[in-house]
């Protein structure tokens, strides 16, 4: 054997063996103080905040070329698995943090403090060709459990049965949804999503979905809503007339599927961490938080 | 002197690497079993192996793998019936048919299927392939079983391929010329010398194609539209599915560790485990008696 691969190959069962070794240290993040050297700031979680989290990324880079933002997606329970693990600084999430999480965090020596950073709407689409204009919480709430499957009885006849379009539980789109619809608003804990329920990975995928199956319904953040998709009007449980997601009903509570967003971090952020967050909540961040299509989360 | 030190070193260096590739693989059974084991306690196997309905976060949860097994068993039995027939006629093709310039072309094309990534194709499926074949066949949605074992037996063929013509080749000479030499034709010598004497190498192929196709994720996530039903028949390779692999990349993400949820999703994957780890077994036992055959 010639030295050459000797040596190959003693580098590679070094290798080996070091990823073997290496894999087994935890991944050793101190909390969120920024000291001169570290700059780098990772946000994951809910994939209705992800265009947010870009486009903050990139204006706030533009400020502070210094520091370094690492975005990603996977959803809002992905996100505050990640910071939990000490694998991300912020955990983006479109739900509040759950109790189990909190006391996960606790054990791990997190603690999860969190801070709304804008508001959204979750809306419900069918495809463009649907007559449908409006539905009641209680009707859609039975089209999701599976209870009501043709859109005859559901005020639109002639489409046949009901496509439905939902999200994976990843998703904190999927959760509020559950809770605020399928469950009617907490009442009624035993109703669940139906299993003929497509599951889609991102709100991007329920978009494409709805738009290209006539009798498919689905719900998405506000922020993503197109032309491609048609929004139906919602009429609260208790009653009253219709209303339609937007930036004002969703302030003010009345569209019945409104929610914070939520940018959670291991205890109150200082240093750059503490910067960026305040230049989120600040003027420019809730610029973009507009532009997008959502919520400012209001003085 | 020294080199007789050396060699001893480098055979002990790679005995050591031999040794760790097993070492991973039993340690990755091990980690299965240690948190799949919980889960059948928490349930009874009749409810796990009979049941209907497959919805851990319900109250109160139903946990049975029947929707994801035959999730799995439609996109993989699909995805065979086209890959195994186009696969081996593309080997055979290869092996013994092709003149030697369309051969050099077409080995590094078919392999180059292979190094295409799977999200690749889940993204042809979904935005491409689907939606073609829904309005073409009057589908209600355009996610389906029939499209995932599409876009899998993509990904099958081109390992079925490298693995029967390798088979296919090993078969020595002899045999084929004592054959034509009989007077038999081309077709004759493939059909029923060389392809019967290659057998056991093309039953490896398939299992390793089988291996490859029902361990796939990504692109099963992207393109059965992942509704934990149990098909039904015929019709069901046109209605969506979900798989085992698409259920354990969707609903991990957000399962808190230890809790019956956990536990079930560690079951399924040891139940892929187990189904990956056999069949590749049998495949490799097979292998070894082609090339020890080539006498």
């Amino acid at each position: 054997m010639t030295t050459a691969r000797v040596t190959a190959l003693f580098l590679l069962t070094a290798a080996v063996a070091l990823a073997a070794v290496g894999c087994s240290r935890p991944t050793s993040t101190g909390p969120n103080s920024m000291g001169a050297g570290e700059q780098t700031i990772r946000q994951i979680g809910s994939t209705t905040m992800l265009p947010l989290a870009e486009k903050w990324r990139s204006a706030f880079n533009a400020k502070h070329p210094a520091v370094s933002i690492a975005v990603s997606g996977g959803g809002s329970g992905t996100g505050i698995k990640a910071l939990i693990s000490k694998t991300a600084e912020i955990a983006d999430s479109s739900r509040d943090i759950r109790p189990e999480e909190v006391q996960q965090a606790q054990s791990a020596g997190i603690s999860p403090v969190s801070s709304a950073v804008a508001l959204d709407g979750v809306a419900v689409i069918v495809n463009p060709a649907n007559p449908l204009k409006r539905i009641s919480m209680k009707t859609l709430s039975d089209v999701y459990t599976g209870d009501v499957t043709d859109w005859s009885a559901a005020g639109a006849p002639g489409l046949g049965a009901i496509q439905l379009v939902s999200r994976d539980s990843a998703s904190g789109t999927f959760e509020v949804f559950k809770e605020k619809v399928v469950t009617l608003d907490g009442t009624d804990r035993s109703r669940d999503y139906a299993p003929q329920a497509l599951k889609q990975t991102s709100n991007e995928a329920v978009l494409t979905l709805v738009g290209q199956t006539k009798n498919a319904i689905g719900y998405v953040g506000l922020g993503y809503v197109n032309k491609s998709v048609k929004v139906l009007a919602l009429a609260p449980m208790k009653g009253g007339a219709s209303i339609m997601p937007d930036e004002a009903t969703v302030r003010d509570g009345t569209y019945p599927i409104a929610r914070k967003l939520y940018c959670t971090t291991n205890g109150q952020p200082t240093g750059v961490l503490k910067e960026y967050m305040d230049w989120i909540k600040g003027p420019e961040g809730q610029e973009i938080v507009k532009q997008l299509g959502f919520v400012p989360v209001g003085q | 002197m020294m080199r007789r030190k050396w060699e001893w070193l480098i055979e002990r260096l790679i005995q050591l690497a031999g040794v760790l590739a097993i070492v991973f693989v039993v340690l990755i059974f091990a980690f299965l079993l240690k948190d799949a084991l919980p889960a059948f306690r928490e349930h009874s196997l009749r409810e796990l192996f009979a049941g209907q309905r497959w919805s851990p976060t319900s109250e109160p949860a139903k946990v049975s793998m029947v929707p994801l097994l035959l999730g799995s068993l439609y996109v993989t039995f699909g995805a065979l019936v086209i890959s195994v027939p186009l696969g081996l006629a593309t080997a055979v093709f290869i092996a013994e048919v092709a003149p030697a310039r369309l051969r050099e072309a077409l080995k590094p094309t078919v392999e180059l299927l292979a190094a295409i990534p799977s999200v690749v194709f889940g993204f042809l499926g979904l935005l491409l392939v689907g939606p073609l074949l829904a309005r073409w066949l009057h589908l209600p949605v355009a996610q389906f079983a029939a499209l995932g074992s599409l876009m899998l037996a993509l990904m099958a063929i081109p390992t079925i391929v490298s693995v029967s013509e390798d088979a296919i080749r090993a078969v020595p000479r002899v045999l084929r010329d004592s054959s034509l030499a009989l007077g038999a034709t081309h077709w004759q010598t493939i059909s029923r010398v060389v392809l019967p004497a290659a057998r056991s190498g093309i039953v490896a192929a398939l299992l390793l194609g089988f291996g490859r196709a029902v361990g796939e994720t990504m692109t099963v996530l992207m393109v059965t539209g992942n509704a934990a039903v149990i098909p039904m028949g015929l019709r069901g390779f046109w209605r969506p599915v979900e798989t085992m692999t698409a259920t354990i990349a969707a609903e991990m993400g957000e399962t808190a560790y230890g809790t019956p949820h956990y536990h079930a999703l560690f079951a399924i994957g040891l139940i892929l485990f187990v189904i990956t780890f056999v069949t590749s077994t049998i495949a490799d036992l097979a292998i070894r008696r082609t090339l020890g055959a080539a006498r």
